[in-house]
């Protein structure tokens, strides 16, 4: 548990019809909701209404399944690109947090840094940006001849990536703008300190035309679990988001992390952990399983199984049996950690290739909670006071039904905890988080 | 009809503008953008133009005329608050990669149910690259056809497989698979704008819907836009597939004598070698000698309007809204009203036909 505060930290983790990969077809459903504006701005609203930390868009700059046939099965093949649809929320809120995935794989530090420098201004310091690394094949064709990289060649980018990023933010002071016109000084150079990067994968040289954030910089989120992740992590993120199935295994992501901190001068308060949760909310149990099953008889079998395998970064499991055992696993180019939680999971409970789809498809790897608002709350609780979770990024599996529920059932549940705010503490995204302002670097 | 656009900018676009008695504190700040747009909306404008201050870089000062905000997140902002005008936001092609930006445009378009431009700043290393990259960029917004989607909750079908196109391009510059993970918008697709400039020209020629003539002087904008005409025919194009629109600076006064005034006020404030290249023609009077001279220029059939580049902001653009527009509704130059819901139909720009599949 966190303490300086003893509140856990809530994001909405929004997508367009919802987080289960059938959602768009649950009879509830907005289909369309993937091109719909009001959709986001509603949900956001929504989230902001409940005192939320924050919204939160994934990304990827691709298709992502390669068979049209499959691809045109799922509602997630197109989306909004999540930074404009990011700027199209800042000016229709005005507390909550706005995160969105990018990738340092294919963006180039400059541009990529100015764009959520510019989100931090439009939103009055409520821009956060997830870093990722792209381990798609299908990102690496819409980019380069040369194919995926490997690993540990993307996360040497993402480093001088993300000090690119940092040193470029830092760049312009508070209050740079001096605007004397009298004296004819429009921007103080004292306070301009120009980049001038030379490294292996860029060189940077200059100032953003932004000037320093109101929560002094753009909230740094990541969610990379193989070592070298953790290790960025604990360097420069404020916020990782993690997967962990079971309390044990979120305990033991937690300790890691957070020890890893003081190497690099940093105190436990200083980042928070948010591991995903999907919360299926029903009046009584029976209800909130019933809901479950309604989603899960949507998954068709061969969508489910594609989306375990791309889980897997392996290229097909249609040749293994669907009600047999995962195969054994090569290590993998694509997210390690990810492909050994699904091994674990399976093993542990023995299930099938076809129960491991299903399973993964619902939640996309992510722990789920089937029941009342109550037994929702103690699981989250026992997370939260076992130090397991600083707070929790909220993936409902349908929108905007599965929102509504979290927010009017179980969200006052953990208020009567004492467990999660009455109203927001600050007006950035850091001060809600309990995070101290950013010195320059 | 007269095509109107308005070029935004923080303190107006002459160059001391930011110096000038009455200049706004409030200029940085997003809602000054936001009430600029609304006020060239409520006048019926065809579109908002975003600049980019730094789409030449590295910059190591912040000159005068720098904003906080980077133009297509700009946009996206400004088109949730302002839902019937067209937004142009320029983006340097060597500052984006080529999938981000054509994602990025795709999906302001949908934001704005179709009313989203591209200005090109086209800062590639080589004019083969930058016109392949437009060209690449222009084909992944075709990469659905209007009616792939289908929503099919029964049959479990989104969208139909058939209406995806994967463009599987591998080209000189780029190698790019596709498709473009947006779906297309009310408008088919962004349009595409540049500036002309002896540099441009055969791009703009070749890509652009919409062109920007910059010069200070009628005589340069008429060599220029003769010029397109001559290759965008070579090119199997026609005059009247695209927009050409001259860029005005208007000093708009009750009497001339006062719209005199504020000019020679305005420059009197120029710090010495600050000027920049002069961004297009001064016209100074009364609302009645702005609109002679935008009707004149109209009439001798050069160009199809205008983007009007305020000098001093708030008040250059209302005046130019709440005097020269009605001026123009009078003399039956300009629409009273919205006609259409996207920037195509604003700039009467037929919607583009989608290449036929292979």
């Amino acid at each position: 548990m966190n303490s300086d505060s003893a509140k856990m930290k809530l994001g909405a983790f929004l997508m367009a019809g919802g987080h289960h990969i059938a959602a768009w077809r649950h009879p509830d459903a907005h289909a369309r909701a993937g091109v719909d504006l009001e959709h986001f701005i509603a949900l956001t609203q929504l989230a902001e209404r409940a005192q939320m930390d924050m919204v939160f868009f994934e990304d990827a700059a691709a298709l992502r399944e390669r068979d049209p046939r499959l691809a045109s099965q799922a509602a997630r093949s197109t989306s909004f690109e999540p930074l404009s649809l990011l700027a199209a929320l800042a000016v229709n809120t005005s507390r909550i947090g706005l995160v969105a995935t990018a990738s340092t794989t294919y963006n180039e530090p400059y541009g990529l840094a100015r764009t959520f420098a510019s989100l931090d201004q439009l939103s009055g310091g409520r821009a956060g940006w997830n870093l990722v690394t792209s381990a798609s094949e299908l990102e690496a064709e819409n980019f380069v001849s040369s194919g995926l990289r490997p690993h540990a060649e993307r996360y040497a980018r993402a480093e001088e990536f993300a000090n690119v990023a940092l040193a470029l933010w830092d760049g312009v002071d508070t209050g740079a703008y001096l605007l004397d016109g009298k004296r004819g000084v429009y921007a103080d150079p004292a306070k301009l300190h120009p980049v001038d990067h030379h490294g292996t994968h860029f060189t940077v040289q200059g100032l953003l035309d932004s000037q320093r954030s109101p929560q002094g910089r753009p909230l740094m989120v990541q969610a990379g679990a193989s070592d070298v992740g953790k290790d960025l992590a604990a360097r420069t993120a404020d916020v990782v988001f993690s997967a962990a199935q079971t309390l044990a295994e979120a305990q033991a992501f937690y300790a890691d992390l957070k020890a890893r901190l003081p190497k690099f001068g940093r105190g436990p308060d200083d980042l928070k952990i948010m591991p995903g949760v999907s919360p299926i909310v029903g009046s009584t149990t029976r209800e909130a399983r019933a809901k479950y099953d309604a989603l899960q008889d949507l998954i068709p079998d061969e969508v489910g199984v594609a989306l375990l395998a791309s889980y897997l970064s392996i290229k097909n499991l249609s040749a293994y049996p669907l009600d047999g055992p995962l195969p054994d696993m090569p290590p993998t180019a694509g997210i390690q950690s990810r492909q050994q939680l699904i091994i674990d999971l399976g093993r542990r409970e023995n299930l099938s290739i076809r129960q491991l789809a299903r399973h993964f498809a619902g939640a996309r790897g992510h722990w789920q909670l089937i029941g009342t608002p109550s037994h929702i709350a103690d699981e989250m609780e026992a997370r939260f006071c076992g130090s397991g979770a600083d707070g929790f990024n909220i993936m409902p599996p349908l929108f905007p039904g599965g929102l509504e529920d979290f927010v009017t059932l179980v969200i006052p549940e953990l208020r009567r905890r004492g467990l999660f705010r009455e109203r927001y503490e600050g007006a950035t995204l850091r001060e809600n988080l309990g995070l101290s302002p950013p010195t320059r670097r | 009809m007269m095509h109107l656009g308005v070029s935004l900018s923080p303190f107006g676009h002459h160059p001391a503008a930011w110096r000038a008695k009455d200049a706004t504190p409030r200029a940085l700040e997003v809602g000054h953008f936001v009430a600029q747009a609304q006020k060239a909306q409520d006048a019926a404008l065809d579109f908002v133009f975003l600049a980019d201050a730094q789409a030449r870089r590295p910059q190591t000062e912040l000159p005068p005329q720098t904003v906080p905000f980077e133009p297509t997140t700009l946009a996206a902002a400004l088109a949730t608050l302002a839902r019937r005008i067209g937004f142009v936001a320029t983006a340097a092609s060597a500052q984006h990669e080529l999938y981000n930006l054509a994602r990025r445009f795709a999906s302001l378009d949908l934001i704005s149910q179709g009313r989203v431009g591209w200005n090109v700043v086209a800062s590639g290393p080589t004019a083969a690259w930058n016109a392949e990259y437009v060209a690449v960029v222009s084909a992944l917004w075709d990469s659905w056809d209007d009616d792939a989607f289908v929503y099919d909750k029964t049959a479990g079908r989104f969208f139909v497989p058939q209406k995806m196109h994967v463009l599987d391009h591998r080209g000189e510059h780029f190698t790019v698979r596709g498709p473009l993970n947006v779906n297309p918008s009310p408008q088919g697709k962004p349009i595409i704008a540049q500036a002309l400039t002896g540099e441009t020209i055969a791009m703009a020629a070749h890509s652009a819907d919409l062109m920007f003539v910059t010069g200070a002087s009628h005589e340069e904008g008429g060599a220029l836009v003769a010029e397109v005409r001559q290759l965008l025919e070579s090119q199997g194009r026609k005059r009247s597939d695209v927009r050409a629109l001259a860029n005005i600076i208007p000093w708009i006064g009750a009497t001339r004598a006062q719209a005199r005034d504020r000019f020679e006020e305005l420059n009197a404030l120029s710090l010495p070698g600050s000027a920049p290249a002069q961004q297009g023609r001064d016209v100074i009077g009364t609302a009645a000698d702005i609109a002679d001279a935008l009707q004149e220029s109209f009439e001798r059939g050069e160009v199809d309007g205008f983007t009007i580049l305020p000098p001093v902001e708030p008040a250059g653009l209302d005046a130019f809204v709440d005097v020269v527009v009605p001026e123009l509704r009078r003399r039956g130059l300009f629409r009273a009203r919205y006609e259409g819901t996207t920037l195509r139909d604003h700039l009467a720009l037929d919607r583009p036909r989608r290449p036929i599949a292979t």
